[in-house]
């Protein structure tokens, strides 16, 4: 390539890479030469930039192929560890799913985690049954295995590598666990994920460089992006990316089970991506920082597929430790891994550096256009706000009688006890009051219950449900985010409407 | 500054010991974490490196447990520095350091008597030391 070429191709740099002479950065570095000599100086004198990112990504597995048992099986339930595979296909080939969970160590261990020891070189426990047939007669088999004495297992991960993602917080007063892990109550902490500035769509985010047959840096090894990824929705820069590879070659390191708590298993993945720097154009755009890259600040206590949000933060604010949400300085802090995205995009330079590693054309390159809809839902399910009815409520300073004789008038179990801007205080029931004539007490502070449990207007009813049945009590007050009283549920309005 | 657990049965833990113990020995004894009822409970404490010994056995001798915690042990072979740990933790005794590897500061962990940490870790790296050392 001449010195005022504007362009190069992929055969032009690989075969740099072949003659030991390419210009291979990180993407790291490549962020700083091009703030310190610009983009032009950028063009020139760099061929690649490596991008890495090591995530929890759920929607990964692996194929397996076990091999004929004699007399030979045709799979119809199997476990691996105790983790239930699932078949597929024909006889003997398994899909072990990252998220599936043990039968014996539920939410410790999974198919992530099965596919971490596969890798080790562990020997795991195949169990499997069928119903038999003419030609596979056999109706169970239990053995051990190594992934030497499987023929495939192909790592096939159908959603990896998000361009970004969510922060979370938690507004409720309860600690929820969720993907995004531990999420304390009244936001007092945040996480989020992905590597921001090193993630590799984010540094091709027009895919001039990417899709089906990219070679890649995958758990370790080499592997392909095969197109793009399931809930691509590259118009809002959250693309994504399906992957595959020969997980034989792959490395504990960059492949790990994980376990969130009360949530599931998973496995996180190292993945890097290198872009050739095909053009100007590709200098720049390879040269986004993390300031550049915004992200919403979700709220992951209300369970609905259009959550709350909180405003925008940078990926720069959230790998400071520390954002802001409603004024309030919140601490936050990361899932995945930057550690290990740089070892990813380290490891990948200098992969092409020893010439080991010569980059692809796409075949077929990423879609730009795809739309991620929600589910087509036929049935509708019902909402705290269908059943909700108006509270029959006192105030603080209401004598016991007076309160009893509304629950005779309204015939109701529950009043809601509110101050007079109409913001919940507590709750007295019918019990409440039989106790206070009991035992001769007088003071509505005295028996009333301060620590509501409540519902939210917008959750769905059998959240609130399991929320009553968790605590067992009878009737929820539901409140806004003032924490003023729009009404109640009860168990009765429940069961009416959910038959149970 | 030395840190001790003090462990009260449910026999001794009617008893103002800790209260004495301040008194008679003019101890400034930091309460780092307290989680006590009428059933026992413990209490994480930190005395002046001086006085440790002789704290430590006023309360041996008043029949209550001592023990010198090792607070929390973390597998570097499994931590892949995510840093989920980091933000959860109420006393910062986490963060990462230059090359974006999670760093525990064990002077600042409280220990067993928080671990709001160990279930947050997806790599079950953190486990929190519930019987410390016996402080000889």
């Amino acid at each position: 390539m001449s010195n005022q070429a504007k362009t190069r191709t992929v055969e032009e740099i690989n075969e740099k890479i072949r003659r030991g002479d390419a210009q291979v950065l990180t993407a790291e570095e490549m962020k700083r030469l091009v703030e310190e000599s610009g983009v032009e100086v950028a063009f020139k004198e760099v061929d690649v930039v490596t991008t890495g990112t090591f995530g929890a990504m759920c929607s990964s597995g692996a194929v397996i192929n076990i091999g004929h048992s004699d007399p030979p099986i045709k799979i119809d339930h199997a476990w691996i560890n105790d983790v239930e595979v699932c078949h597929p296909g024909a006889a003997v080939d398994l899909f072990v799913g990252a998220t599936n969970m043990s039968e014996k160590q539920p939410f410790e261990y999974g198919g992530g985690h099965v596919i971490e020891d596969l890798v080790a070189g562990k020997e795991v426990e195949l169990r499997a049954t069928a119903y038999g047939t003419d030609c596979y007669p056999r109706t169970s088999i239990k053995t051990t295995l190594t992934k030497d004495d499987l023929n495939q297992f192909c790592l096939l991960n159908f959603r990896n590598g998000y361009q970004r993602y969510n922060c979370a917080v938690n507004s409720s007063d309860e600690i929820i666990y969720t993907y995004m892990s531990k999420l304390l109550p009244r936001i007092r902490n945040a996480t989020f994920s992905g590597a921001g500035e090193l993630n590799p769509l984010m540094n091709d985010p027009d895919y001039e460089t990417m899709g089906m047959g990219t070679r890649i840096f995958l758990g370790g090894a080499q592997g392909y992006i095969i197109g793009e990824g399931t809930q691509h929705s590259p118009k809002n820069l959250n693309g994504t990316l399906m992957v595959k590879g020969d997980a034989k070659k792959m490395t504990p390191e960059f492949l790990q089970g994980a376990a969130f708590t009360k949530y599931g298993t998973s496995l996180y993945v190292g993945l890097g991506v290198p872009i050739p720097i095909l053009n100007e154009g590709l200098a720049k755009k390879t040269a986004i920082k993390d300031s550049e890259i915004f992200t919403d600040i979700v709220d992951y206590s209300v369970p609905r597929r259009d959550r709350p949000k909180f405003g925008k933060v940078s990926y720069k604010e959230l790998k400071s430790g520390s954002i802001t949400v409603n004024d309030k300085k919140v601490r936050v802090s990361s899932l995945s891994s930057l550690k290990m995205a740089k070892k990813v995009a380290a490891s990948l330079k200098s992969w092409i550096n020893e010439g080991q590693f010569l980059l692809t054309a796409p075949v077929e390159r990423l879609p730009t256009n795809t739309v991620f809809k929600p589910m087509r839902q036929t049935e509708e399910i019902p909402f705290v706000v269908s059943v909700m009815h108006p509270a029959i409520t006192c105030t603080e300073n209401e004598p016991i009688q007076a309160i009893a004789e509304r629950i005779v008038t309204k015939s109701v179990n529950h009043i809601v006890v509110v101050d007079n801007t109409g913001k919940l205080l507590g709750i007295v029931t019918s019990w409440d009051i039989t106790r206070a004539m009991a035992e001769g007490k007088k003071a509505l502070a005295d028996i009333e219950s301060r620590n509501v449990i409540t519902a939210k207007p917008d959750e769905p009813l059998e959240i609130a449900s399991k929320r009553m049945a968790q605590h067992n009590i009878s009737a929820l007050p539901v409140i806004d985010i003032e924490r003023k009283v729009l009404g109640i549920i009860t168990s009765e309005d429940v069961s009416r409407l959910l038959g149970r | 500054m030395g840190r001790i657990l003090i462990r009260f049965s449910e026999e001794k833990v009617s008893e103002p010991i800790a209260a004495q113990i301040i008194i008679e020995y003019k101890v400034p004894m930091a309460i780092l974490s307290a989680h006590v009822n009428s059933k026992g409970g413990e209490i994480l404490a930190e005395v002046p490196d001086d006085m440790e010994e002789k704290i430590v056995k006023a309360f041996r001798k008043r029949g209550v447990e001592v023990t010198v915690p090792k607070l929390i042990e973390v597998d570097n072979e499994k931590c892949f520095s995510c840093g989920s740990c980091i933000a959860l933790c109420p006393v910062e005794a986490i963060s990462l350091d230059q090359d974006s590897s999670v760093q525990f500061d064990k002077e600042k962990c409280v220990g067993s008597t928080c671990s709001i940490c160990v279930d947050a870790c997806p790599a079950r790296a953190i486990k929190s030391v519930k019987n410390g050392a016996k402080k000889s």
